[in-house]
Order: C-alpha cells, then structure tokens, then sequence
C-alpha cells in the first residue's frame, strides 16, 4: 500500500501509478496535454507539473511515480503560474484561428488557454506560418497549430505499428511529417487524428461542416466493414449525419479504428444508394410502389412454389444483415417457402471450419476475445493478413511481437512483415505440405494431452514429412522450418490467426486438419478470420442449410420440433442445398428462383461468369440490398433495405461477442426482416411482429444459445459466448475424418507457370467499400502485386497495366512491384465491378467443404497497351 | 606536472599504436586483465574520479549501478559528441591520443562485463573518425579488441558512430535513442541508462575524458591518483581556453587550477594586454563571472561557491571591447538553434528570449524588456526536460545579473 497527499487529500493506492493516476483516481484534476491513457508518457507538454514536497523542481505528474509518504501540490501559486507559462508559450507560435478550426470547441489547448491560460499574449514578433496540407484526399494538416505533444507518431509509431509520421525538424519549427513527404501513403487509420489534442490533424470528411454543439445525438454503433466489430459513435444534427467516430477507450476496439471504420462509413450516402423498389419490366428495372412489389414478389414466389415445388426455391443471406434479419429469412424460406435451400458466403469455409474445431474441441471454441492475443505467449497465423482482414485483430498481434512474444506468419502477410519472429513464405499453394511437416515435427516435441484419444490417435495416424523433404517443395531451408517447430512447441497459450485463404483450397479440408492437429498438440486458442461484420450471426441464427439458429442440426427431430412449435411453422428435415449447391442447381436450372438480402454474390463468389450464368437462368431473382450491386442488376425485383446507420439491429462478432448498433438517421427503404414479413402476409402467413424486441424475444426462445438474450443484454460491452445461454453439449465424433494422403502433396510447383493468388487488400477487401468516396479517393482503382523480377520479365514497371488472361477471361489492372512475393504468382484483389481475381476464375469446388477453390489458377500476362 | 592525458601529444605519430605501446600504452589493461573486474571498479572508486563530461558525477558510482543490473547484455557508450560551445578538449584525445581512449574503454569494458562499445562521436569530427577506426583497427590487430582479449578469454567489440550534428545528441539519453536509429531526444529518466539504456539494456555512457583517465588509474593506482588536484575531485584536467588570451589551446592542468593560473600563467594573460571583462568558465551552459571573480578553483566543488560550474571546462575569455549583449544573443541563437523540440518552455521560450534579445541588440529594445527576458528566463528556468533548456535561461539570467548596464545602455540609447 503507497499512501501520498495530494492537495491535501489523503490517497492510498495498492499499485506504483503515476502522481497523475493518483491525483486523478481520488477525482483532482491535473490538466495534460501530451498524455493520453493508450500511450506512453512523454513529458513533454509540462503542463502537468506539480510540486512535490522535497523535490526542489516542479516535477511532471505524468512520469513521476508515487512514493509512500509523498506529499504533492497541484494548485500553488508556484504550480499555477508555471502552467500559465506553459500555456503562453504554447500559444506565441499558435495561429489562434479558433473561428475558423474544425477543433474549436473540442480543443484540449481552447479549453486548457480559456481555463488557466493568460488572457493577453506578449509576443510581439512574427508567429511561424505553415500552410495548410491538403496533399491527402481524407485527413488535412494544419502544422501551425501544432503543439508537438507527439501524440500523433507515438500512437502511429507504438499502437498501431505503421511508423508512417514523424516529428521533423527542432525548436519552434518542429512539426509532424509524413515520411513519404506529402501524401500519407500509409494504413490511414486515422488513429493519429483521434488523439490530435488540437486542429493539426483532422479528418478531411467533415471540414468546415461539424462544430461540437451542432450534434444533437449521439448513436452507439458497431462499424459494418468486418467481424471485429469496433464500437462507433454517429454523430447527428437534426436529421443528418455529421459524422461517425470512435470514443477513446470504448469497446472492444478502445477507440481505435481502421481506416474502413474510420473514413469508409459515407457509403451510406453513396449515389448508389437504391431509393425505391424496382421490377423488371421488357428487360429494365422500372420504379414501383412497395406495395406492386410485395404484391409482385409474392405472386412469383407463390407460382413457382406450385409448379415446380418448394425445392425450386432458394435463399441467400448477407453478412452485413443484422442478426434479426437473418432470423427472419431463415424463418421466411424455410416455414413459409418450405425450402431448406438456405445458405450464405460463411458456408464458404467459416462456417465450415468453426463446425470442425467444434467437433474436435467442443462448441464454442472459437469464441476468444481479440483482446486476449496480446496476453498469449505465442501467435501462428496461416492463410491471410489479419492486419488488413480484420485490423484491429491484427493490432493486437503488432502489440504482442512488441511486448516480445513470438509471432510466426504463413504466407504473405505484407502488415506483419515488421512484426514477425518468424516469417514463412511457402511457394505458392504448397502449405498443405508444410504444415504436415511442422505436424510432424511437433508431434516428437510435444507430448499429447491424452484428453481425446481418438483424435489423439487420428494424428498418429497422419504419415510424417521431414523437415527436408518439404524443403524443396515449399521452397524453405531447412531451418527456417526448424526455427518456426522450436518456437511453436515452446508455447502453452498460442494463438493460432486463421484467414480463409488456406481453406478455400482443393486440400482445404485437410489443411484443417491439420491446423486442428497443431492447435491440438500446442493447446492453442483459435480465431477465425472474418470479412463480414455478421459473419457469426449467419452461423447462429441458422443461415444454413442443416442448421436451425443455435447450432441446432435440422435432422434431429426434438430440435426441429421445438422449432416449429415456437415459430408456428412446419418446416423438412432434409438437408437443403449448400451456396455452391444452390448455384449449381440454378445453373441447372433446377433452382427457380432465388431470394437474396444483403449479398452481392456475383461480385462476391468466383468465378463470377458461371454466377452470372446462373443467376440468368432463374424465373425469379429477388435482391434486397441498400445499393445497386452487379447482382441487384439481375434481378427481377430489387427492393431497397435500410442502410447500416438507418436501423437498429445487433451484430455477432468473430468473438461471438453480439452487440447492439443504433439508429442514427431515417433512409430510403425498409429493414429485410419488414420486407420479409410484408412478402410473408401476402403468402398468408403473418409473422405478426411489432418491432425488434419481439424478433428477439423469439430468437431467445428458439436458439437454447441465446435463451433469455434482450437488448438490454447486448447493448453493453460484454455480451459474450455463450451469453446466458447453453452451448450444445454434444459428444466429440471424428466420423468421416479421413487421413489424408501424403503422397499426393509431395509435387513441386510448376517454376515455369504463374499463379494467380486472391489478395485482399486493407483498404478494400471487398466490394463495399469501394462505394465509400473517402476510401475510393485514398485507393481509387485496383492494383496487382507482383515482384521485381516478374515485373522485369514482362518489362512492367510500376504504375503500367498488365493484361491477366485465363481460359475464363481476363482483366487488365495497374501494376504495384512487391519485393516480399514469390516470383511466380501475382496478386490480384476482388473488389471493383468486374476487374477482380473472380471474374478470371473458374468454378472448382472443395469436395468436402463444398466451398469454390483460389489455388492454382494459372494466368498468362503481358503488359497492357497504354492507356489514357 | 607531467601530462597524463596528452601524454605523447607532441610525438606527431602519436595516434599509432606503436607508438603509444612505446610509452606503455596497453599496459594498464594487462594489468586490469589480471585482476577481478570489481576490483577494477574498487580502483576507480578509490581514485576518486568524477565524470568529464559535464555533470561531474562519481564514475565508479555509475559502474555500480550498472554492475548490479542483472540484465545482459551490457553496453560500453563513449560520450564524443563534444557539442558544448567552448569545448575542444576531447578533440586532442580522439586524434592525438585515441588509444588511450581505446584503452580506457576497453578496460571499463572488463570491469562492467560490456561485450560492446559504441563512440558517439560528434558529426563534425571527421577527422578523428578516421583515426579512432584506424586506431581500433590497430587495436584488433594486436588483440586488444576482439572475442579473446590477450588471450584472456575477454571480448569486447568497438564501433565508431557518427553524430548528426545535433548538440542534444550529446544528453546521454538522447545520445543512446540516436544511436538506436530514433530522432534524437532525451528520455524519461528513471529508467536511467545504468539500468534500461541502448536497446534496453544496461548501459553506461562516459565521456572520452573520462575513459582516457581510467589507464592512468590503473597505472598509478587510485590513491595515488587522489592526491592530484583537488582532492574532492581529483585528477588531471583538460581545459579549452578561447577568446581574449594570448595562446588559446587545451591545457592539461590538475582540477582545482584557478581561472586566474589558467588565463594569466598558462594562457600568458588578456591578448593584446587588455583588460578582462568577463570569464565563461565550463562552457556556453555555465554562468558567466565577471573579472573579479576568477580566483575560484576549477573543479566541481568549487565552482558553485562562485555561482558558476566547472562543466566541461570550456573557458571562453572576453576583454573589455567585448559587447557582451551580443554574445548573450549569440549563446541564445545556439540554444534556439538546438532545442530539440521536446518540451514546451524550451521549444518555444528560448526562441522568445532570442527574440527580444535580438531587438535590444538593434537597439530597439523596449523599456519593460529586460524585465520580460527574465520573466521568459524564469518561466524557462527549471520546468524543461532536460538540461539544455535550464541552460539557455542560465544564461540569460547570468548576463543580466552581472551586466544588466550593457543592456540597459542599448535600451535607453
Ligand atoms: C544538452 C546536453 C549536452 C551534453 N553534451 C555532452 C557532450 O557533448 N559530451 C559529454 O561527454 N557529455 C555531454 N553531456 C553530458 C552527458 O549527458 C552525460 O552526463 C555524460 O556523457 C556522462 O559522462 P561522464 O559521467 O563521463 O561525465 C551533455 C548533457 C546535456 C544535458
Ligand atoms: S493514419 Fe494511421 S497509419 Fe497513417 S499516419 Fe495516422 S496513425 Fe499512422
Ligand atoms: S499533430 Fe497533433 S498530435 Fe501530432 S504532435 Fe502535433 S499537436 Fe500533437
Ligand atoms: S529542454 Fe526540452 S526542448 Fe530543450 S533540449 Fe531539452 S528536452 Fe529538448
Ligand atoms: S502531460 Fe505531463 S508533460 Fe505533458
């Protein structure tokens, strides 16, 4: 126990804090400037000194640590005028253009200058001039207001790892700088604006349009990009949105955002916003009213039913609908439509690979917390780049390498390339044999824990592949291997980082395997990437086809029992047919007619022709969705659901943590699950519900998971897995899980041919953001990636066009050289209409996920001729 | 007395190894090699020696720190940056002399079990850069330095780094983030260097003064050494006399050495046999004395009983025709000029202090302006980061207090 008296308070504290901790946790203000909780001290500002007894100098309270018996001072005259001081001379170089700067209002310095400050300024010499910066098109700099808190590169250097800006030059004349001189050119967080204390970096989205009293609401939200789900504020004046931000310390993201999160949220005022609903009529989609389209989607549904069956039918969910939607869409094909032909892109191999791990290791086992990365004691990442995935995830594995834990990475990982113990670059599609031979490795280091024995004996039964065998099909010394093996059987609480990318392969199935083996002999703690903010909600609320909401398999009878009694509807117990079963079928024209919500599955699933063939056999398409998407263009019928921001709803993160995402402003449309139930009346079936608690209430009572769950429950922080529910307790079967044959992986690569390997890039993943201005200005066209010497043999250099060709199709897109991948592949994104990796794919699914494969599509390029 | 420091510096060829073995150089480090390395510490102790590079701190003390720190490995850093305004003094060591240096480094090395060293050596010393890397070379060469040290089993590696040129980068804290890569700016203290330094790890930071005494120690042994000079701080001294004296230069000379020996027997008195005016004792950092106070001892007890400080030595000599506000100006546009920008009353407050000095310079000063510069200096004074700001305000205050007419009499014209 540490006793100090502060301003004459006596305070006792447990642990060694800072004065300013001690003065703060018994409520005495200090006032800061270059402090902030999520960095570390810098005493710079001095604005924070203090006296303390027998220490002749005022000290900073912000570095100075309590020591029993010490006694401080935070308002003597002494105390006082020294901050006074510091505010003047804070001041003689500021511009005070308070009027004019975005800040005002909610400036550290403003209210620090109008509180303690001096009311006239002395200096009567020139003040340093620096024009404004609007060399970037999302964040402006004004360095003359600049107070050199550091603030700004301690968080980029430090909490988000980019180490993109820099203070330059001394004296008066110091300020922040990008490295690359001008633009940012960096991850554009935007994180460094957040803990601006003053108007020197701000966000250029809302220039001259926000004042803090202009916003009459704030709305707590969770951020649409990803499955992180970063807590957001929409800030509102009348009804407009002015503009959304993070809340410093808040959520599970504690105020840090990505540059989706942070820039990406003006989608929602997109032009391609849809604004009433649409029926094909003579080959174009011509505006109706809701009712004609009710009415028409209704009638077409209730035709195809009757003749072809409800078989004929099917549905696709998004994983950007909220949780409630998707409720009702499973309810709405499945009981009313009575087809179990339900399913989403999570299918594609989350879902899957969840299902997996859970056979093995028990329901629930991968809901982790994202904040617990750092506080493991190792982290194995395979098949993506979490730090442009799921950034804030891969934040956390930044800050993990940077307290010293080992991080080893499988693949190109561009984010962590600066925070990899170990780094892994297989050839191309070669990871199946190199994580056999860290398998066997392993399996000599590290003893089993005898708690499964069957799986136990699974593994034993996988053949072994040496270090040195796999060397040369992977293209890895030896000991590069050997490094990744010792530090991996020196972990107890790994965590392993999974991205799709390693799943969506033709031995998708037993890189599962596989990872679940090591994951097994190293006692690790799974995370499953995710690209979709609902991702979870897709699995949970049953979007599948053998899945009622809960993790409840259909075929089992007392499930689908208590199903159909609680919604009122009978609903099959076979089986419906899986996404690439629904799209196949439609191709075959056994699948009539589709229903999706909230997905652009054209742009959004390879290969995008065969989708598109597919899609142009059907008898009816029915698109919800809040934009014009390349899908929504085929439709039948297109009706305009609420935006992100426009209706409440509740999300389940990658965690499995639900939360509550707010309404911030009214829009055009209706939420699915209100067009849903208005198509349902039409199909005499009224689902009755009166708003969002009652759809809840239902899902409380029909998924065992999420029995009892309100909106009171959710809207807090730390609604995690398994809520107040029961997860499935079911008993660990292995059935159907074959060994995989080794010998098959024992290929080399073809030197001679180049791959073409899905990238996806930070600042669009996917599709959506592309509709999003801000993020469109700071990366406006797609971009491959290949290296220096693939590029010399094409004679590309970067900037030119390249002309990629498959028997499927080809695209041209801009060049970017990338030193760190292998020569023979080439890096191509899925993200603007048309020009993406999928529409030069062709349909080849896992036979065993049933999900479409990226590997070894071979390309031919040639530089594309100059373009204007 | 005979020159300990610069021993060989007439010898034009002195910086060869050969040469300084010929005077029993490499000597003191056989004979470190053959004791334990606390008692190399325990002879340092003994000697009495306090750090040349400014502060004046118990060296053996900071080995002590260091040695205790159970956290490996441990780093040898030679403070060469020599910034300071007025001081020269390294600069005959690191090209005259460098393998005593070499030496003492080598032999603190064994002492505080540091497998490496850097020299920081101020990026305006090209020179000496080529003969230190020369010097270590040689060094090598002979098996000095290395993984086997005379065949003793002892390692120890030297590197030369170049500054920048940034006088903060001699502050020991932002001397290690610079050679760590980083900006150049000091660093929250505690951790102290001892204990969390370069790369985190403990870290002791000498000046090359002080290392070149650590041969002479061990060669005469520390209670011999004692009894030289002063005998609160004991030892031989390089002194950088400039300015208004007949033969400017480095003088070797015991600690405690009065300023008047100094300018008037060493230095052969006020050149053109004008009148003194006022002495800058240590440095651009230290308070300037007037004539009548150069009675005081040189060395860093003494030096505050006359309200300055010994620092670095740098003696700067001005005569009566001297416009002393003019040098304040000047001192003031050197801080300005190497504020790094870290904190607040520094960053701003010198450039302020530099403004209005610059005004009274012009002869446009205002009436409430010498009441303001030392308003600006007490604002300054105490509440910056580190010592390069305090200094700036030392200054000004110091200048004010003993020749507030000069500034008075540029006001009123
Ligand atoms: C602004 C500033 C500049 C300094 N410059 C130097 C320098 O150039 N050389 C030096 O040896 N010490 C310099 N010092 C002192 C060092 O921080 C440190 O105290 C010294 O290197 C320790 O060595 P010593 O114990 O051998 O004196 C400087 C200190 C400050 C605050
Ligand atoms: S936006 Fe992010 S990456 Fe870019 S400079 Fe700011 S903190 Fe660094
Ligand atoms: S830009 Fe803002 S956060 Fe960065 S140093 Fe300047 S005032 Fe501080
Ligand atoms: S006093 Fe402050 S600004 Fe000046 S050099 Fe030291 S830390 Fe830098
Ligand atoms: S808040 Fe303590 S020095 Fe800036």
């Amino acid at each position: 126990m540490i006793t100090v008296t502060i301003n004459g308070k006596k305070i006792t504290l447990e642990k060694q804090v800072t004065v300013l901790e001690a003065a703060r946790s018994a409520g005495i203000k200090i006032p800061t400037l270059c402090h902030h909780e999520t960095l570390e001290a810098f005493g710079g500002c001095r604005l924070c000194l203090v006296e303390i007894e027998k220490i002749p100098k005022l000290q900073t309270s912000c570095t100075i640590y309590i020591t029993d018996g010490m006694v401080v001072h935070s308002e003597t005259e002494r105390v006082v005028n020294a901050r006074k001081a510091m505010l003047e001379f804070l001041l003689i170089n500021h511009p005070l253009d308070c009027p004019y700067c975005d800040k005002a209002g909610e400036c550290d310095l403003q209210d620090l200058a109008a509180k303690y400050g001096p009311t006239t300024g002395r200096f009567a010499e020139g003040k340093r001039t620096h024009p404004e910066s609007y060399d970037d098109p999302v964040i402006v700099r004004n360095m003359e207001r600049c107070i050199s808190c550091t603030r700004c590169v301690r968080m980029c250097d430090k909490v988000q790892g980019a180490s993109a800006i820099s203070m330059v030059n001394r004296t008066s004349k110091t300020f922040v700088e990008p490295f690359s001189g001008k633009r940012y050119d960096c991850e554009y967080c935007g994180n460094c604006l957040s803990v601006c204390p003053v108007g020197a970096i701000m966000s250029r989205m809302y220039k001259h349009k926000y004042r803090p009293w202009y916003i009459d609401k704030n709305i707590n939200t969770i951020c649409s990009y990803c499955g992180v789900g970063c807590s957001v504020t929409a800030q509102v004046k009348g009804d407009s949105l002015v503009r959304v931000v993070p809340e410093m310390g808040k959520g599970l993201n504690k105020g840090l955002l990505c540059v989706r999160g942070r820039f990406g949220y003006d989608y929602v005022n997109s032009s391609a916003r849809l604004k009433t609903p649409l029926i094909r009529r003579n080959g174009e989609l011509q505006q109706v009213t809701w009712s004609e389209a009710f009415k028409y989607a209704a009638d077409r549904l209730r035709d195809i039913k009757e003749r072809y069956g409800s078989e004929a039918i099917a549905g696709i969910a998004g994983g950007r609908c909220a949780n409630e939607d998707i409720y009702i869409f499973q309810k709405f094909i499945r009981g009313v439509l009575g087809s179990n032909n339900i399913d989403s892109i999570a299918n594609f191999s989350y879902a899957p690979a969840q299902r997996f791990f859970e056979r093995i290791f028990g329901q629930g086992v991968t809901a982790n917390s994202i904040q617990g990365i750092s506080n493991s004691d190792g982290i194995f990442v395979v098949g993506g780049d979490p730090t442009s995935i799921n950034p804030i995830l891969g934040l956390q594995i930044r800050a993990a390498y940077q307290q010293g834990i080992p991080v080893i990475t499988v693949g190109d990982t561009p984010g962590l390339k600066r925070f990899a113990t170990c780094m892994l670059k297989p050839n191309p599609f070669t990871e199946t044999a190199l994580l056999v031979s860290l398998l066997s490795e392993l399996k000599v280091k590290k003893q089993f824990l005898g708690g499964n024995s069957s799986f136990e004996r699974l593994i034993n039964n996988i053949s072994a592949l040496s270090m040195k065998e796999v060397e040369d099909i992977c293209g890895l010394p030896t000991d590069n291997i050997a490094s990744a093996v010792n530090m991996l059987s020196n972990m107890t609480n790994p965590s392993i980082v999974i991205g799709k990318d390693i799943l969506q392969r033709t031995d998708g199935h037993i890189n599962l395997l596989l990872l679940s083996a090591i994951m097994y002999l190293i006692n690790g703690r799974v995370y499953l990437l995710s690209e979709f903010p609902n991702e979870q909600g897709l699995v949970d609320m049953g979007c599948l086809p053998d899945m009622l909401p809960g993790g409840r398999p259909i075929e089992i009878e007392s499930f689908k029992k208590r199903y159909e009694e609680i919604v009122g509807l009978n609903i099959s117990s076979t089986h419906g047919l899986s996404l690439s079963g629904i799209i196949e079928n439609a191709y075959t024209g056994k699948i009539k007619a589709i229903q999706i919500i909230g997905e652009n599955v054209l742009s959004n699933i390879p290969d995008s022709n065969y989708v598109g063939k597919a899609f142009s056999n059907l008898e009816l398409l029915i698109v919800q969705d809040s934009l014009m998407t390349e899908t929504a263009g085929l439709a039948h019928v297109v009706l305009p659901s609420l935006s992100w921001l426009e209706r409440k709803g509740s999300y389940t993160n990658l965690e499995r943590r639900m939360q509550f995402m707010g309404k911030a402003v009214e829009g055009d449309g209706l939420e699915d699950w209100r067009i849903i139930s208005e198509i349902s009346k039409m199909l005499s079936f009224d689902m009755g519900y009166k708003g969002l608690e009652d759809i809840l209430s239902e899902i409380a009572r029909v998924s065992p998971l999420h029995k009892d769950i309100t909106y009171n429950d959710i809207s807090g922080d730390e609604c995690i897995w398994p809520y107040k529910g029961e997860p499935l307790r079911h008993g660990v079967s292995l059935e159907g899980m074959d060994v995989p044959d080794i010998g098959s992986l024992l290929k080399k690569p073809a030197k001679d041919r180049v791959y073409a390997v899905f990238d996806k890039e930070l600042f669009h993943p996917d599709s959506l953001s592309r509709k999003s201005a801000a993020i469109s200005s700071i990366s406006p066209e797609p971009c491959s990636r290949v290296n220096r010497a693939l590029a010399d043999r094409l004679s590309v250099s970067e900037g030119d066009y390249l002309n990629i060709s498959t028997d499927a199709g080809s695209i041209e897109m801009a060049v970017k050289i990338d030193e760190d991948i292998p020569e023979n592949v080439v890096m191509i994104p899925n993200n603007f209409e048309g020009k993406g990796i999928f529409n030069i794919m062709q349909w080849k699914l896992n036979p065993v996920l049933k999900c479409p494969v990226l590997d070894g599509n071979e390309v031919k390029l040639k530089k594309a001729e100059a373009r204007s | 007395m005979k020159r300990a420091l610069l021993r060989n510096i007439d010898n034009t060829n002195s910086a060869d190894i050969n040469e300084y073995i010929k005077i029993s150089g490499y000597a003191s480090l056989l004979k470190a090699l053959e004791m334990k390395p606390s008692d190399v510490i325990d002879e340092v102790k003994t000697s009495g020696l306090r750090g040349r590079g400014g502060a004046g701190f118990p060296t053996a003390t900071k080995w002590a720190f260091a040695s205790m720190d159970p956290k490996f490995p441990k780093y040898l850093i030679c403070n060469a940056d020599e910034g300071e305004p007025g001081t020269f003094k390294d600069r005959p060591i690191l090209e005259k002399n460098p393998h005593q240096l070499i030496e003492g480094m080598i032999i603190s090395a064994y002492a505080l079990s540091a497998e490496y060293g850097y020299i920081y050596l101020r990026g305006e010393y090209p020179n000496a850069c080529n003969i230190l890397n020369n010097a270590i070379k040689q060094a090598y060469g002979k098996g000095y330095l290395g993984d086997n040290i005379s065949g003793k089993g002892v390692r120890f590696h030297l590197h030369v780094h170049q500054g920048a040129g940034a006088y903060i980068c001699g502050e020991e804290t932002a001397l290690i983030d610079s050679l760590e890569g980083k900006r150049g700016q000091p660093r929250i203290k505690p951790p102290f260097p001892v204990n969390e330094g370069f790369l985190s790890r403990p870290t002791i930071v000498n000046n090359v003064e002080t290392f070149a005494n650590i041969p002479y120690i061990m060669e005469i042994g520390g209670e011999q050494y004692a009894k030289i000079g002063s005998p609160q701080c004991p030892g031989p001294k390089l002194f950088s006399v400039s300015g208004h004296v007949k033969t400017p230069g480095v003088y070797e000379l015991p600690m405690g050495t009065t300023l008047r020996e100094i300018i008037y027997t060493h230095c052969g008195g006020i050149k053109d046999d004008k009148k003194l005016k006022a002495v800058i004792p240590g440095g651009i950092s230290t308070p300037i004395l007037p004539a009548d106070k150069i009675d005081c001892p040189m060395d860093f007890v003494s030096m505050p009983r006359y309200g300055s400080m010994l620092g670095s030595g740098a003696v700067m000599v001005f005569d009566e025709s001297t416009d002393l506000v003019k040098v304040c100006l000047r001192a003031i546009k050197f801080f300005e000029h190497e504020s790094c920008g870290k904190c607040t009353p520094c960053r701003e407050g010198v450039g302020w202090m530099r403004a209005i000095l610059k005004r009274i310079c012009d002869y446009n000063g205002r009436e409430t302006d010498i009441e303001h510069l030392l308003e600006v200096s007490e604002n300054i004074s105490g509440n910056t980061f580190c010592p390069l700001g305090d200094g700036a305000a030392t200054v000004v205050q110091n200048f004010i207090k003993h020749f507030r007419g000069e500034f008075e009499s540029k006001i009123k014209i």
